[in-house]
């Protein structure tokens, strides 16, 4: 048999989500062998940290990887290389693709082709109505055997409350988690960006906060009336995270998500941009009070982590006016810099919170074990970043087939040089 | 001309939001001078010659697009029309290749209107030529305001002071958001009065005093702005029905009678009588409306004039 490899990283500050500690991190095969100070045993491998810092490998619950169907757009190689970039070592893929993910089928490909690229481990979102058309649902129990590691609708609510109760209560049988895009699509009328000042000044067909909020509470009602797990992907809004602050003290299964875009743009920075199609995004950037909100919510654990909502869109499709463009930019290669940037070098979060909003706390919602922290045992799912260098994004320095996002231009802080997925160099600077 | 045209340093003219007290001045004052061309019996000066500008109307217009037509040709500017409701996007083409398309050709100016609000800093982006906004979504219509602009201080002799009040569909109208800013830019109060369904969000921001109440506005305006308001906006979402909105928004012979005696009604047409106007008030309102189209001619020849000879 052939001997596993050992990988050594040497005198590097390890961030976890409860303490940091300089020591060196010993990795044997695909596991975390040993972490403590002048490791002293032979390796394969020798990674010298000093001045850099050690997390473990982030965990994206909300990725558009765009299959099956808009392959121009990402596909399993581009996304899982986009992915490996930003420190990624599991990433979660949402169903709303053509056709949908909502058969065991099309849950097996994706687990296979992603094993076939084996840069990282991806987890295949299953749709919660079967074509995700909000009327039927489909097969929670033969899509947890083929897989899946939750159910979503993402792109829409269900609308149906009816139905969405069903959901909620049937996934308790199989310990499924079910996943709302939470959003009123009657109230968010066609909209384009956040209902305010800036969008009646420029006559842009606008989406009321309410539209989240209310799909928030109901829900959260739901939620708490079946005794279900929830999660809320993508909140944006003052107003839901005091619905879901509310709740969670209230006992209710509730976890919440929100993206970097949430605390570092506001609907200023979408007029500033004089209406650039890649400030648009579905829920729509808000207000400095919601800005303001997401980053308390995230403080005090009322959002639970942060994932991407990555959303490639070819550039053709984003090239067009604002009201005529689709929701959505990039994410994954920006994540962990625009965190660092945006809530770290702040003091908003300590660098532990953070691993606990990237990398802990998702692993555990969705029910990866092992996971989420640099210890003896656990996988060797490690980042390697160097947080004093700062970087430009420019379109080439982009590995996803799409080049979307807000940020381009834009130098941000905290470089990822290296990652490590169960043990094998997936990615280095 | 040659001393307005010295002092204008715009690319474009994209909105009355950016535009400043100054600017508009130029444009008011220019077209006062090309106004008198329009009154001789040779119409038409040598000032744009060599100059193409292409008419890109991506919504229907007959009016505006008329206006600018000749506009562009009394100042001797060659142009051509290229009116596409929605061909272009039916075919496959996007908006942006036609305007890659047209960028081709190396015109000046490109007057455009579009139904996307806010389209043209995106446009703009795919050609050299200088782009007018003849209307973009719900966003602005700047000629528009500016030809009431003109109209009023004819009329007024000043700008300044005045108590402006805009009557009808605020929420959908581009003609208001460009009025809005134009009179306030001079020091005059706008107030705008539409149904609740039809002010825009938060709008106050604006400038713009906001009420339902037409009547208890009417006593003190010294200029009206009736907008045209769209049939289809009456049935749920908006309106009742067009004779609930005429009940409390249109000019009545009642109304009328409580105006200021020279209170100046404008309307940016295609008036719906009876509607936003009755039309028993037809002769009274009228011919004021009528100068207002004469303006836009006059408006629009300074607009393209000033950005076709902008020293590049």
């Amino acid at each position: 048999m052939q001997a596993k490899t050992r990988t050594l990283i040497k005198n590097i500050t390890i961030v976890n989500p409860k303490e940091s500690l300089l020591a060196d991190i010993l990795i044997e095969g695909d596991t975390i062998k040993q972490v403590s100070k002048n490791i002293q045993e032979k390796a394969d491998i020798v990674i010298e940290g000093e001045g850099k810092h050690a997390f473990p490998g982030f965990v994206d619950l909300h990725v558009h990887l765009r299959i099956p169907g808009r392959e121009d757009e990402e596909d399993i190689r581009s996304g899982s290389a986009a992915a490996v970039k930003g420190g990624f070592s599991d990433i979660c893929c949402m169903p709303n693709t053509e056709p949908a993910i909502d058969n065991e089928g099309l849950v097996s490909w994706i687990i296979e082709e992603g094993k076939k690229v084996n840069l990282l481990d991806v987890h295949p979102i299953a749709a919660i109505t079967k074509d995700r058309k909000g009327c039927e649902l489909t097969e929670f129990g033969a899509l947890k055997a083929a897989g899946c590691c939750a159910l979503s609708d993402d792109g829409s609510s269900v609308a149906d409350s009816l139905l969405f109760r069903r959901a909620l209560e049937y996934a308790t049988m199989h310990q499924m988690l079910i996943i709302s895009h939470c959003e009123d699509s009657r109230l968010a009328a066609n909209g384009s960006m956040r209902e305010s000042y800036v969008s009646s000044k420029y006559g842009i067909g606008a989406i009321a906060d309410i539209s989240e909020s209310l799909a928030v509470f109901r829900d959260i009602e739901i939620a708490k009336f079946v005794k279900a797990r929830i999660h809320l992907a993508h909140i944006s809004s003052f107003k839901s995270l005091e619905i879901i602050r509310n709740a969670k003290a209230q006992g209710v299964k509730v976890t919440a998500e929100t993206c970097p875009h949430y605390f570092a743009l506001t609907v200023e920075d979408v007029e500033a941009s004089e209406f650039d199609a890649n400030f648009k995004v579905n829920p729509p950037l808000g207000e400095k009070e919601d800005l303001l909100a997401v980053c308390r919510a995230l403080k005090d654990g009322t959002i639970d982590c942060i994932s991407t909502d990555h959303a490639p869109h070819s550039c053709s499709e984003k090239e067009l006016p604002f009201e005529n463009v689709p929701f959505g930019f990039i994410g994954l290669e920006l994540s962990f810099s625009l965190s660092y940037t945006f809530l770290v070098k702040t003091k908003i979060l300590t660098l532990n919170q953070l691993v606990e909003k990237m990398s802990y706390r998702p692993a555990e919602i969705i029910g990866l074990k092992n996971r989420g922290m640099i210890k003896k045992g656990f996988i060797a799912n490690i980042v390697v970043a160097d947080l004093n260098k700062k970087w430009q994004v420019t379109k080439e320095s982009i590995v996803s087939k799409s080049k979307n996002t807000p940020f381009l231009g834009r130098t941000l802080t905290g470089l990822i040089e290296t990652n490590i997925s169960k043990g094998r160099q997936v990615y280095s600077l | 001309m040659q001393k307005h045209a010295e002092k204008w340093t715009k690319k474009h003219i994209l909105d009355i939001a950016s535009l400043s007290r100054e600017e508009i001045e130029i444009v008011l004052s220019l077209a006062t001078s090309f106004k008198e061309i329009s009154e001789r019996d040779v119409k038409k000066v040598p000032a744009l010659r060599g100059k193409t500008i292409v008419n890109l109307f991506f919504e229907n217009s007959t009016r505006t697009r008329t206006s600018f037509e000749l506009a562009a040709k009394r100042i001797s500017a060659d142009v051509v029309n290229f009116s596409s409701s929605s061909s272009s996007l039916t075919k496959g083409e996007t908006i942006v290749d036609t305007i890659k398309t047209l960028e081709a050709y190396h015109p000046d100016i490109m007057v455009i209107r579009i139904n996307s609000s806010a389209a043209l800093y995106c446009l703009k982006k795919f050609t050299q030529a200088s782009i007018v906004n003849a209307g973009d979504g719900k966003h602005e219509h700047p000629t528009q305001a500016l030809l009431d602009m003109f109209t009023v201080k004819e009329i007024k002799t000043t700008l300044e002071g005045l108590n402006v009040l805009i009557v009808g569909d605020i929420l959908h109208s581009r003609v208001a958001r460009s009025n809005i800013f134009g009179f306030q830019k001079f020091g005059s109060s706008v107030t705008v009065c539409a149904p609740p369904t039809l002010l825009p969000f938060n709008y106050g921001q604006s400038g713009a005093i906001l009420t339902s109440d037409l009547d208890q506005v009417l006593p003190k305006a010294d200029v009206i702005i009736m907008l045209r308001i769209q049939k289809e906006r009456q049935g749920g979402l908006f309106l009742p029905t067009i004779r609930e909105y005429v009940r409390d928004f249109a000019m009545t012979e009642e109304r009328f009678s409580k105006l200021k005696k020279d209170c100046l009604i404008l309307h940016p047409g295609p008036i719906n009588w009876d509607v936003e106007i009755v039309s028993s008030l037809k002769h009274k309102v009228h011919p004021r409306i009528l100068q207002q189209a004469e303006n836009g001619l006059a408006v629009r020849m300074a607009t393209l004039y000033l950005v076709g000879t902008k020293q590049k």
